[in-house]
């Protein structure tokens, strides 16, 4: 049992990082980015190739990996200088895709549908088989420590403040003299770093990856964590990813209590399971578990 | 006095959770075998077959007193037909249910998926997978594959068309490594010079195919080869009519279903498809029929569900056969119970189970086929059939031992 703990702490650090990254995108800033998934693929792939296709050590494929994520942030967002919030979704939806594709179609250089096997391990040499899940989900932990504190230190900093004018109403924000364009680009690629960071752990951790695995569903349940959590408020982020995998995986564990269904019902019933209980979650806290707190003018005068 | 009621409540159910662990986990001595389907997802139309044989086959066996006198306890999950959920089911299986082996794995990248982590947990797999990875892959032999790698279907698929004197061929597949590797061999056998031209893979879910099919008929090519799955192959099909196509086109057996037939009606006429058939004549098929409470109707049923049966069967004999649940034994001992010559042959767990403790070696052939494997783990020997579609029902034209 406590492997199995082990090994799905380490799945909800990806989702948090992922969840971290899209908050301070979407949460923060609000612009929407269906594509994390292609994101995700990008740090998982350029990672995972530079390791087996060019031998390059993991200690740099990973930096490598969160840079291709960065690059890539910056770029969709300078892409859609002109395009609306929906709009915007649109294209990084499209970005998403794209990447898979390649990925799927480029199989001189990915594999493609065969799926890329990864024998490179962070310290993998070092540290006893035994001793690795619970080194890993160390290292995990870490990083998404890191994405918190950049991401809280963003929110908190006058940078913060700027960002939240320009989720409210960016035409304000550009009238009070903010370069709305540039902090979009800068938030949109620090998001593709840790989306890129998340990618690569991923890959290294499963050791297995194809294309298969980046489908849109993925940024669908980091869309979950981020409202179950309470979009804007970092925390809240973190608390959601680990709701939406209790949610995951905690349904999976009804089965063996019971034999009533077959297991062909069982699965059917798991999945609108995850469901009604999303649902049930947004009714009963609909800005989220724990909501972002909000300026209060009333309040701050009375004080 | 409502709230006292209400944390009373709260308490027993509490408490109930925390007890209700222990009604979970296997009790001490049963032997956890886990069974990872894909019961949604591509392979929704495969897996409930596959899950339901192994449970049948465990019910069974625990019904008649167990393996080495502990109960079969069955833990089962659904892939999804998804590699990033098939992982996480697995991770659960290995670690919390600490099952022997993972059986029923469908898709190649779920099975490849999982791999990783059922090498290093040293637990054993059987699969119907196809990807010629799969050996190559398992580094530990702890993998059994229960269908034959893709390329030998595509070079059954041509050796059974050959005879039909077709002289230009058009290929395009589904880019996933099945379909793939099955058009590598359907040219090895037909030869790169009766291509019309350079064949080319598509993409699922797309909402037209029409590009990909003008390009294909561009030459008019006496016949297409198509290897696919259904949803896509359906859509490619019906734009293949539209365009008015009027050659042979032929596909796997898994493209042309009943989802399918139901979907083009008549139009779906003269379509040739070929597959690997569970060996319809053995007794082992008879008796899947009958288990699975069906008739026979001549024509394959359950094409995936009697190696469901023939998975379960073949790990169970495996463990009677080694005599311990260590995975490194039992693993070894399925080429004891299934391959190799003058052994008694059996067709079911029960007269397998019976044979072993008279002190016999078996050799057990399945519903799915005579089940010898080769050192690697695969199967060897299944049979392939080609049929036709007329008048909406399949009609059987040659079938082939390979």
């Amino acid at each position: 049992m406590s492997v199995y703990l082990v090994s799905m702490g380490t799945y909800v650090g990806f989702f948090m990082i992922l969840a971290l990254a899209l908050n301070l995108q979407w949460g923060i800033t609000g612009m929407v980015n269906f594509g994390i998934a292609g994101f995700y693929a990008l740090g998982a792939y350029t990672s995972g190739l530079l390791t087996v296709r060019l031998g390059v050590p993991v200690g740099l494929a990973i930096p490598a990996a969160c840079l291709a994520g960065l690059g890539l942030g910056a770029a969709v967002a300078l892409l859609s200088v002109r395009l609306r919030e929906d709009f915007l979704a649109i294209v990084t939806l499209g970005v998403g895709e794209m990447i898979r594709l390649i990925v799927l179609n480029e199989d001189q250089i990915t594999e493609g549908p065969r799926g890329l096997r990864i024998e490179a391990r962070p310290f993998g040499t070092m540290i006893a088989p035994e001793h690795y899940p619970l080194f890993y989900l160390g290292l995990v932990a870490a990083c998404v420590l890191l994405a918190y504190a950049v991401c809280e230190a963003i929110r908190r900093a006058p940078m913060g403040r700027t960002l939240r004018a320009i989720r409210e109403d960016d035409v304000v924000a550009a009238v009070l003299g903010k370069n709305v364009l540039l902090h979009r680009v800068r938030i949109f690629a620090v998001g593709g770093f840790f989306m890129g960071l998340a990618g690569a752990l991923y890959a290294h951790y499963v050791q297995n990856i194809s294309p298969e695995v980046f489908m849109p569903v993925v940024a669908m349940f980091i869309w979950m964590s981020v409202i179950v959590g309470g979009a804007g408020n970092n925390r809240g982020i973190l608390l959601g990813a680990g709701a939406v995998m209790v949610f995951l995986e905690g349904t999976r564990f009804v089965g063996d209590f019971t034999d009533a269904l077959d297991a062909e019902k069982m699965s059917a019933l798991r999945i609108i399971g995850i469901g009604l209980l999303l649902i049930v979650t947004l009714r009963l806290r609909p800005r989220g578990l724990l909501p972002e707190r909000k300026f209060n003018a009333s309040s701050k005068l009375s004080a | 006095m409502t709230t006292l009621m209400t944390r009373r409540t709260l308490l027993a159910s509490g408490v109930a959770t925390l007890a209700a662990p222990s009604i979970l986990r296997a009790q001490e001595g049963d032997i956890a075998i886990g069974s990872l389907t894909p019961n949604t997802g591509g392979g929704g139309p495969f897996g409930p077959n596959i899950t339901a044989s192994h449970k049948r086959v465990a019910d069974a066996v625990n019904a008649a007193g167990g393996i080495l006198g502990r109960q079969i306890r069955l833990y089962q999950e659904n892939s999804e037909t998804n590699p990033e959920t098939a992982v996480r089911a697995a991770d659960k299986l290995i670690n919390v249910n600490q099952v022997l082996a993972i059986i029923g794995t469908w898709s190649s990248s779920v099975t490849l998926g999982i791999m990783p982590k059922c090498q290093s947990a040293g637990v054993i797999q059987m699969c119907t997978s196809s990807s010629s990875d799969i050996p190559v892959a398992d580094e530990k032999g702890l993998v059994f594959n229960f269908q034959p790698l893709s390329p030998i279907w595509g070079r059954a698929i041509a050796d059974l068309v050959l005879s039909r004197s077709i002289e230009s061929y058009a290929l395009m597949a589904l880019n996933n490594d099945f379909t793939r590797s099955m058009m590598d061999g359907f040219i090895e056998k037909v030869g790169e010079d009766a291509l019309v031209q350079k064949p080319f893979y598509y993409n699922a879910g797309q909402s037209s195919y029409r590009s990909e099919v003008t390009q294909l008929i561009e030459k008019a090519p006496e016949a297409v080869f198509i290897p696919s799955y259904v949803t896509d192959f359906t859509a490619v099909y019906k734009e293949l009519y539209r365009q008015g196509y009027a050659g042979v086109v032929i596909t796997t057996s898994l493209s042309t279903g009943d989802q399918f037939k139901e979907a083009v009606g008549a139009a779906g006429d003269g379509i040739i498809h070929g597959f690997p058939v569970p060996a319809l004549n053995s007794p082992a098929y008879k008796q899947y029929l009958d288990e699975a409470g069906l008739e026979d109707t001549g024509s394959v049923q359950h094409p995936f569900g009697t190696a469901g049966r023939d998975q379960m069967s073949a790990l169970l004999l495996a463990i009677e056969k080694a005599g311990t649940a260590d995975r490194a034994a039992v693993a070894r001992a399925v080429w004891d119970v299934t391959t190799g010559e003058g052994k008694t042959a059996v067709y079911n767990v029960a007269d397998g189970l019976a044979a072993l403790r008279a002190g016999e070696e078996i050799n057990y052939s399945g519903a799915s086929g005579s089940l010898e494997f080769d050192e690697e783990g695969m199967v060897l020997g299944r049979d392939f059939q080609l049929s036709e579609i007329r008048d909406g029902k399949d009609v059987v034209l040659q079938r082939l031992e390979y």
